[in-house]
């Protein structure tokens, strides 16, 4: 894993969560570019997952397993929170995928502190 | 020209729960229209905004739960079998939650209830016994310290769950 990747990533799921997060608190579902830029995200997080499992057996973990599980995981939120907001065109939409995008900063905060151990 | 809603003779007679008057009409998205699956007509029909938003919190919680129990009983079962058990059993109840919010059938929403009912109880049983007998609970689970870990969104979830379920029950006065 890369820590300029991960941090970068951190950074960009938390300017999705403000951007659709206010775009939620104006009452209105998510733009086209918000879409855009959470597919952005997403290919980053498969770079990032690759690379870091590529480079797995010459890290040395604490807690291999659940940094295999975060890794993984942390694809997950985004396609859930792209759909939602897909179908549910109002504000809905847009707080649901703001939420994931939370969730993603988060995930890639604790893989940082996993990766170090 | 009648871009997608062609099929719909009053587009403005907006069926979500949402105000029309903040969307200004010039920089209208036609994309942005809010067009729902759902048959138009009916004036007091349920928003699907708050139950999609807790189907994102509750399928996230329900990953986070479950991954979190599958990694912790394969790979320190003996550290704290209670715990990581009640983690699974947490995990469980936030699929059940998931399934019933999802899907529409006759049992989706006694599941629902069952599933936000038990996690409500589970919340602040292992919230305060946590607290108060803290040799019980050597290793955290997501229900510990009402969910501390996770922001107390634990503690919040099953309390929205079930306003969302008391609020859409069939026949319940709207305002």
């Amino acid at each position: 894993m890369i820590a300029g990747l991960a941090y970068g990533l951190l950074a960009a799921g938390l300017v999705l969560a403000l951007w659709t997060g206010i775009q939620g608190g104006r009452h209105r579902p998510t733009t086209e570019a918000q879409m855009v830029g959470a597919i952005v995200v997403e290919a980053g997080l498969l770079v990032q997952a690759v690379l870091a499992l590529v480079r797995l057996s010459s890290a040395h973990l604490s807690e291999p397993v659940t940094f295999v599980a975060y890794t993984v995981g942390v694809l997950l939120p985004l396609p859930l929170g792209f759909q939602l907001a897909r179908i549910e065109r109002t504000q809905w939409g847009s707080a649901a995928l703001c939420f994931t995008a939370v969730v993603v900063a988060v995930m890639n905060l604790r893989l940082l502190a996993l990766w170090r151990g | 020209m009648q871009p997608a809603a062609g099929s719909e003779p009053h587009v403005d007679a907006a069926p979500a729960g949402q105000d029309p008057a903040g969307l200004s009409p010039a920089g209208q998205d036609p994309a942005a229209v809010p067009v729902t699956a759902e048959p138009v007509g009916d004036e007091d029909q349920l928003p699907t905004g708050p139950r999609r938003i807790l189907v994102a919190f509750y399928a996230i919680f329900a990953l986070a739960a479950t991954a979190r129990a599958v990694v912790q009983l394969s790979t320190a079962f003996d550290q704290a079998p209670l715990a990581y058990l009640l983690s699974l059993f947490s995990g469980i109840v936030y699929l059940g939650a998931t399934l019933g919010l999802v899907t529409e059938r006759r049992w989706s929403r006694p599941l629902a209830w069952a599933s936000c009912g038990t996690e409500l109880v589970g919340v602040l049983v292992i919230g305060v016994a946590s607290l108060v007998d803290h040799e019980a609970f050597p290793r955290d689970t997501v229900w510990s310290r009402f969910g501390s870990g996770y922001g107390y969104f634990p503690v919040l979830l099953p309390l929205l769950g079930l306003l969302w379920l008391r609020y859409s029950r069939p026949g319940a006065p709207r305002d």
